[in-house]
């Protein structure tokens, strides 16, 4: 197990180096300068020198990349261009804490309401709920999020006056975006459950334990629920994911300072440290979420163990 | 004795006659989603659709460029099915028109996934061994890095346009694709039959063809089934925030943006689109889940 | 099992509850836990004007399209930024409701009669929002770090253009003591400049003019403005909180010579990049004001709240000389005669925008009793006919007929803007052009590298006066066209030393008419407008035409 985790951690920086040089090259490829060339233009020689200096873009492409490697291995991610003076890092940090509430408080309400969908579903099978269920599953999955997002602020905020349109002032104002975030994750769960519970209801197992005398809501509970929660597992991962990455569209309607619409901006602005600690933040992330889904699934289901010789 | 019993003559070759007609998976595939009707519902709902995206620009007396200021944002009417834009142009053609960029960029998308897609699981799982470790671990970097800061990146350095929007989608699309196949091929490689093929004296050309294709058909059908509405949804999402077709061209995604802008006003700008959208991304998904019940081989009885 | 999804999920809201705790509180620019439930309070008092639109202590709030990058002055150039440093600094003059320069932390000043040497006598008893005395040493402090190579926003021209020893200093060939700025004594502060500039007491209100307190901001070193308590403030408002993307909240300040005059206490900038979400905004009494995109304008034109307003910016299509085809003066007069600004800024933009007659914007300053504008009237007409006329000719001339690309940004006002072009083109000329859009960063490094055919740029004004226009043709860069016309660059440098003004003014007149009719380097599109709607209960709030935007200063609560 530990040898399994400590093979897989080398990977996990393995890919990180092979992605951030990747990006940064990529990246210098971007058109235009990280400056307002307007006001670059009208800058003297003197100062256009100050500034390259300041960011170290005088240099050869090749020592820029040694240089920005050296600094990231000291947690330096450098200085933004767009926000003057201020670091990386902190910028960073600061747009993460809205993203973050959004993203999870979507998986909540996502896994909550798709759980129970999902098991009422399956055990109602054929049923009206469960006509009900698969249509919000359909549904869920093709109204694109930012069609929801839009209508929700016009009709939810607006018209009705229930919740703050916009602004991030307090907790009232992230509802709706994560509502409206969460219904994917809602259809993925609920249709997930269901195929799984489905799946389990005809097992032996179950078929003994009504044969036992066991109540339904026993069995149910028990033996039922148990065995196809297992897998939702193995979805969390890529939905927790997805949220954070996929926030992007609803940030921009509901004005959320998010590391969404930082992302974009930044690479609209050619702010090149901003778009490599971004780069770098998402990925980690992203592998590490990957990584804690594979050990949770081993620890939680006893069939699967990590051998070495599993491919990942 | 012996008159007691007579032996029944059988015909040699009525021996081997199987009742059942023969039918490939495809055609039992078939036979089993005609009988799932909303799969079948959804498919005519997709047909009318490619159709109407065919054939409503060429029969419309407007064309999706063509502006005209006197009409600007007209409601819906006989004469402008869908209503008139910021730009009086018709919305009804500009409708079926992105929804033949959005279906192009799909199926495109689509394609590239089933042909790389395929061909680089397929190879990775039957050369395996040190090939297959360095083709697993180029996958798990793609993975790795987000798949909408390649696209964006790729995005901001290419040509804005179709053919970008599709590189963009494919160059990660299919990933998901490979792994699909890799796995399933694995799978079906030390499976009884293949064994027995092999120990028959098949050759390995021969078990290709005939055992592993068509047995992972199925895999890549509902995979490619849930590619398309993954495109037309990141399209649309691109578009949507501003990194996508050029005007006057214009997919479902840029539609569904400049109906947003004017939600308040003028609704009719907004709702045509998503709802043809929203058409598209349900009728793939009933389908997809139609085709994965059809193919599935557990459900074959 | 079930107990360890339980747990999960306690463990998840407890992180809910720790996150909601830090996101809002805003851990990013060291906003204190107190000034942040401020901003909370203030959200709620915004909220509760849902159902009782006049409750009492109300705040001010408008928003910024955009993040407000930096609030240190030699480094910021965007005009979110110098919305906030306007509202919570001031310069030695301060634009009043009528957008003149009136005097302000300068009570007078006086102008030596050679017009080159310019005195400024401050306020008495001026202090900084942490009771240090405001002298004049701190406009000293100031104007040399703007002028000196540390100032990054690209403004520096905007002092050593005029001022003596100014780019001299800039280039490290002069020293503090040779530059045209001195503070004679605490409350006199003297500058020499070139040559006589009758606009120069009138750039004092810009953002790049604000003092700084020298020992104040060199003892924050780097820290200096990144976040609000790094920060002293001379304005009508101290800046309680400061976060880029969220915005800034205001406090009034008490120590302001004006404070009697200042009426609001609190307000804030919220940043809402989303017109549609900015107006939802407004419309749950979330905002204060709110600036409408064209398709709203016409559903909210005839309410008491609306008022739209012309700003001193031009949109203009800049065609590139080093180009074949557009090096063809015909190509370039086909393209300028067969665009319709009217039914352009009426239609397509319908938010207070103008069509544009010239490159001056609309209202500025001409010999003080007729606009720029009016003296020079229209060089840019439309006209079809006349248009295709140019155009068969051009293409005679060039022996072919030739497919235009018009480079564009990538907002959406700019890509209505070309679908317009597109059309007007096709309609007019019969030609389909392709449309290429970039972002900003992009479009720029294509026109540095002359690698383009003709693009739409803008221009706002700097300050009140044509030349801020007119001079920027003189360098014959790329961006501009690659334009060099020697006549044109005499009228504009003659204009820069001309001591008459109706003398300068006919220079000014006669360079625009070059640039825009005769060699017809750029087509002129429309003039921005804004189109806002204001709370009734707002009065006084000021949008100026150019410089700062939307000063806090006059307004009241009714």
């Amino acid at each position: 197990m530990i040898k399994y985790i400590c093979k897989r951690l080398i990977y996990l920086v393995l890919t990180l180096w092979v992605i951030v040089t990747a990006t940064f090259f990529l990246m210098k490829k971007l058109p235009g300068s990280p400056f307002d060339a307007e006001r670059f233009n009208m800058m003297s020689a003197q100062q256009q020198h100050v500034i390259l200096e300041q960011y170290g873009l005088n240099e050869s492409l090749p020592r820029q990349y040694v240089k920005y490697m050296g600094n990231i291995l000291h947690g330096d991610f450098g200085t933004s261009f767009t926000y003057t003076g201020q670091k990386v890092s902190t910028v960073i940090g600061g747009r993460i804490g809205p993203s973050a509430l959004i993203g999870l408080q979507a998986v909540l309400i996502g896994l909550a309401f798709g759980l129970i969908l999902g098991i009422i579903a399956a055990w109602k099978h054929n049923s009206g709920i469960d006509y009900f269920t698969m249509i919000v599953a359909v549904l869920g999955v093709s109204v694109p999020n930012f069609v929801a997002a839009a209508l929700l602020q016009y009709y939810v905020a607006l018209k009705w006056g229930i919740l703050p349109v916009g602004f991030w002032t307090d907790w009232r104002c992230s509802v709706l975006p994560s509502v409206a975030l969460s219904f994917s994750a809602t259809a993925m769960v609920a249709r997930f459950i269901r195929t799984e519970m489905l799946e389990v209801l005809e097992q032996d197992y179950i078929i003994t334990a009504k044969a036992k005398g066991l109540s339904p809501m026993k069995v149910l509970m028990r033996h039922a629920v148990r065995n196809s929660i297992i897998p939702v597992v193995t979805i969390l991962g890529p939905i927790v994911v997805n949220l954070l990455t996929g926030s992007l569209a609803v940030e921009n309607i509901y004005t959320i300072p998010g590391i969404g619409s930082l992302f974009v901006d930044s690479i609209k602005a050619n702010d090149y440290s901003t778009i490599m600690g971004i780069t770098i933040f998402y990925s980690a992330f992203y592998i590490f979420v990957v990584l804690i889904v594979d050990i949770a699934y081993s620890l939680i289901d006893p069939r699967i163990r990590l051998a070495a010789g599993r491919e990942a | 004795m012996d008159e007691l019993f007579v032996r029944v003559h059988v015909d040699e070759s009525e021996k081997e006659h199987i009742a059942h007609p023969n039918l490939t998976a495809f055609q039992e595939g078939w036979l089993r989603l005609k009988k799932n009707k909303a799969a079948v519902a959804s498919l005519f709902t997709l047909i009318a659709i490619g159709l109407l995206a065919l054939l409503a620009p060429v029969f419309s007396a407007y064309s999706y460029k063509e502006t005209n200021y006197d009409i600007i944002y007209q409601v819906p009417s006989i004469t402008h099915l869908f209503g008139t834009d910021q730009f009086g142009r018709d919305l009804w053609v500009r409708t079926w028109m992105g929804t033949r960029i959005s279906l192009l960029i799909a199926f495109v998308a689509a394609f590239l996934d089933l042909t790389v897609g395929v061909v680089y699981g397929a190879v990775s799982a039957l050369i395996g061994g040190k090939v297959d470790a360095v083709m697993q671990r180029f996958i798990e970097i793609l993975v790795g890095i987000p798949h909408l800061i390649i696209v964006i990146l790729l995005m901001m350095i290419m040509p804005a346009g179709i053919w970008t929007i599709v590189v963009a989608l494919s160059i990660t699309g299919w990933v998901n694709m490979a792994r699909l196949v890799r796995a399933e091929i694995l799978k079906l490689k030390n499976q009884e039959f293949v064994l027995a093929a092999r120990v028959l004296g098949t050759s390995t050309s021969m078990i290709i063809w005939k055992h592993l294709i068509p047995n992972t058909v199925g895999v890549i059908v509902i995979n490619a089934m849930f590619t398309i509405p993954s495109a037309i949804f990141t399209e649309a999402f691109l578009s949507f925030i501003g990194i996508g077709m050029q005007e006057p061209k214009a997919s479902l995604g840029v539609l569904i943006n400049n109906g947003y802008q004017v939600l308040r006003n003028f609704p009719h700008v907004l709702i045509f689109p998503a709802i043809v959208i929203v058409l598209i991304m349900v009728c793939f998904s009933i389908l997809g889940d139609g085709l994965r019940d059809a193919l599935d081989p557990r459900m074959r009885k | 099992m079930k107990k360890r999804v339980l747990a999960l999920g306690t463990a998840a809201c407890l992180v809910i509850g720790a996150l909601s705790g830090c996101s809002f509180t805003g851990g990013t620019s060291g906003t204190t836990a107190g000034e942040s439930s401020q901003s909370a309070g203030a959200s709620q008092s915004a909220s509760d004007k849902t159902t009782a639109p006049a409750a009492g202590n109300q705040v001010l709030s408008v928003y910024a399209n955009a993040e407000i990058k930096t609030l240190v002055q030699w480094a910021a150039s965007d005009s979110q930024s110098s919305m906030v440093n306007n509202n919570a600094f001031e310069g030695l003059l301060r634009l009043d409701e009528k957008n003149e320069a009136q005097p302000a932390l300068a009570k007078s000043y006086d102008i030596s009669d050679d017009k080159l040497t310019y005195t400024f006598h401050l306020r008495d008893g001026l202090q900084w929002s942490d009771g240090t005395p405001l002298t004049a040493s701190d406009f000293v402090f100031s104007w040399l770090k703007q002028m000196s190579a540390d100032a990054t926003n690209g403004y520096s021209f905007i002092m050593t253009d005029y001022i003596v020893n100014g780019a001299e200093y800039n280039e490290g060939k002069a020293s503090a003591n040779d530059v045209g700025v001195k503070a004679v004594d605490d409350k006199t502060f003297q500058v020499t400049i070139k040559a006589p500039t009758p606009y120069f007491a009138r750039l004092t209100v810009l953002c790049q003019f604000f003092p700084l307190n020298e020992a104040y901001v060199t003892s924050k070193g780097d820290q200096y403005g990144l976040s609000a308590d790094n920060m002293i403030y001379c304005g009508p408002y101290v800046v309680s909180s400061y976060d880029p993307a969220v915005g800034a909240t205001l406090k009034k300040n008490d120590k302001y010579w004006d404070a009697a005059n200042v009426k609001i206490e609190n307000a804030q900038v919220r940043v809402m990049k989303d017109a549609s979400a900015a107006l939802n905004a407004y419309l749950a009494n979330e905002l204060s004001q709110v600036a409408l995109d064209s398709s709203n304008v016409a559903a909210y034109q005839k309410d008491p709240e609306f008022k739209s307003e012309s700003e001193f910016r031009t949109e203009y299509l800049q065609f590139s000389l080093s180009n074949p085809v557009m090096k063809n003066k015909n190509i370039r007069k086909a393209v300028s005669a067969a665009i319709d600004r009217d039914t352009l800024a009426k239609v397509i933009l319908a938010d207070g925008s103008s069509a544009s007659n010239g490159l001056v914007a609309e209202g500025m300053y001409g010999d003080g009793s007729k606009t720029f504008r009016e003296l020079n009237g229209n060089l840019c007409p439309f006209n079809a006919e006349e248009a295709k006329k140019y155009w068969e000719e051009g293409c005679k001339e060039l022996g072919e007929t030739p497919t235009l690309t018009l480079l564009v940004r990538d907002d959406s006002v700019t890509k209505a803007v070309a679908t317009y072009i597109q059309s007007e083109l096709n309609k007019n000329l019969g030609i389909d052009i392709t449309i290429d859009t970039k972002t900003v960063q992009a479009r720029n490094e294509l026109m540095d590298n002359d690698n383009y055919m003709f693009a739409s740029t803008a221009w706002g004004a700097d300050y009140d006066d044509a030349m801020t226009y007119l001079d920027l043709w003189t360098n014959g860069t790329p961006y501009r066209g690659s334009y060099q016309n020697e006549n044109y660059n005499k009228l504009v440098n003659d204009a820069r030393v001309e001591t008459d003004d109706a003398k300068r003014l006919n220079m000014l007149l006669q360079a625009e008419k070059l640039l825009v009719d005769e060699d017809a380097i750029i087509a002129p599109l429309y003039h921005r407008g804004s189109a806002t709607l204001t709370k009734s209960n707002v009065k006084g709030l000021v949008n100026h035409p150019f410089g700062p935007d939307v000063e806090f200063k006059y307004a009241y609560f009714e």
